[in-house]
């Protein structure tokens, strides 16, 4: 592998370097993807674009609504005060990515870009219903990340656009995530299906909103649709038992999540 | 093809570096300046023998470019000693038994140290979660984790180093 290093300060000019050299440039976030494709002679990048010198890539925000910049990394995740509660699922995703060596440096962007159907922190994202900026030449557009994700490797972003940031909105007042992953080992595994949840209460008790998805199991990682859960006041206990119990509503695994599995 | 100047912070001091933009840290800390105490092995991130702090952190040095390290400070497993009460770590690897061939050990007491200066008083199940990047093929773990739970209460007595 050999190519030329490029150190960007701002977004606007690593948007024109990736604009310039088209595919034969890759942008470098944390690069512990990056690097072990450029050994596996998966891509052969002619310009790599580190983007850690433009300023404001790797902030969380967590003022209102959460805007995590792309360069955050994994580490940063885990240790944010405000994902410690309702948000908690964010820190369950991102604890199970590679080893301590890997969530200090890979990034939050980088595992979104990858597009890999496994990575573990995507189900949270979708789940929080979060949304992604791009930037290029043109400017800048905003997609859910439901839209952005496509497939295996496979997103909606241009080859000449950076992808800049994720926000989505603060929680509600009652309001949960969490996360769960099951692989083959405790630790340094990709997932065989992980899941991640948002579930919100009204005021009586009563389910007033869940998102589910499922990572590992399809070409990208699966959201369930919106649509108005009907419970019954109570039906959502904090008993352990009744957690097992069928789920009552009409939300129907078959018909609400995104009939994808076809297309391929 | 472009070649970089660095200037890398190494175990405290300072390297001057010309080298090619695809070579990575692990590349010029053990071919250019005979720092072969990190080692190299899966090149993926897997295994964990190439760890070094950066910026006191443990990181993968085969997965790292060394132009990204550029005005960084970099640990090596030469340098941790240096740092004074990290010793306590290699003795309690010696008395727990903890080494055989030797190949993962720099990587763990790497891993170890950005894990002790976090949480000094750990739990067996948190070293063990720690090292779960570090991959050991002879000793089963059980006396590495035995080691650094020593070091964790050996170093809550003493004065753990602060020559950082």
């Amino acid at each position: 592998m050999s190519f030329d290093f490029h150190e960007p300060a701002s977004i606007a000019e690593a948007v024109a370097l990736a604009a310039r050299f088209g595919t034969e440039a890759r942008f470098l976030a944390g690069g512990t993807d990056l690097l072990v494709q450029i050994r596996r002679k998966r891509v052969a990048p002619r310009h790599v674009v580190s983007l850690h010198r433009v300023p404001g890539l790797d902030t969380i925000d967590a003022n209102g609504e959460i805007r995590l910049g792309a360069l955050v990394t994994h580490r940063a995740l885990e240790r944010a005060p405000a994902f410690q509660g309702a948000l908690r699922a964010l820190v369950e995703g991102a604890r199970v990515v590679g080893g301590h060596q890997i969530r200090n440096v890979g990034t939050v962007g980088g595992n979104i870009v990858n597009a890999s159907p496994a990575a573990d922190v995507v189900p949270v994202l979708l789940v929080l219903d979060a949304a992604v900026t791009c930037v290029g030449p043109n400017g800048a557009r905003e997609m859910k990340l439901d839209e952005f994700l496509l497939g295996p490797g496979e997103t909606a972003l241009r080859p000449d656009e950076l992808l800049t940031s994720i926000r989505f909105p603060a929680p509600a007042l009652r309001s949960a995530t969490g996360f769960l992953k099951a692989g083959r080992r405790r630790a340094m595994e990709i997932s065989v299906v992980c899941v991640a949840v948002w579930l919100s209460l009204d005021g009586d008790d009563r389910c007033a909103g869940v998102r589910i998805s499922l990572g590992a199991v399809g070409p990208r990682a699966l959201r369930s649709c919106d649509r108005p859960v009907e419970s019954s006041p109570r039906t959502v206990s904090r008993s352990r038992t009744s957690a097992h119990r069928q789920p009552t509503g009409g939300f129907s695994w078959k018909h609400s999540f995104r009939a994808r599995s076809g297309q391929r | 093809m472009s070649r970089i100047a660095l200037a890398l912070t190494i175990n405290g001091q300072r390297h001057d570096v010309l080298t090619e933009a695809h070579r990575t840290l692990l590349d010029v800390l053990r071919a250019d300046l005979g720092l072969t105490g990190t080692k190299e092995n899966c090149l993926e991130g897997e295994c964990g023998v190439c760890t070094v702090l950066l910026d006191g952190m443990a990181v993968d040095s085969c997965l790292l470019l060394a132009a990204q390290c550029q005005g960084r400070e970099i640990v090596t497993i030469e340098g941790v000693s240096s740092r004074g009460g990290d010793d306590v770590l290699a003795r309690a690897f010696i008395d727990c038994g903890a080494v055989q061939c030797g190949y993962c050990i720099p990587g763990m007491i790497i891993s170890a140290t950005a894990f002790l200066d976090e949480h000094p008083s750990p739990s067996e199940a948190e070293v063990r979660e720690a090292l779960a990047g570090n991959l050991c093929r002879c000793t089963g773990y059980q006396k590495i984790v035995d080691a650094v739970l020593a070091a964790g209460r050996t170093s809550g007595t003493e004065t753990r180093g602060d020559a950082r």
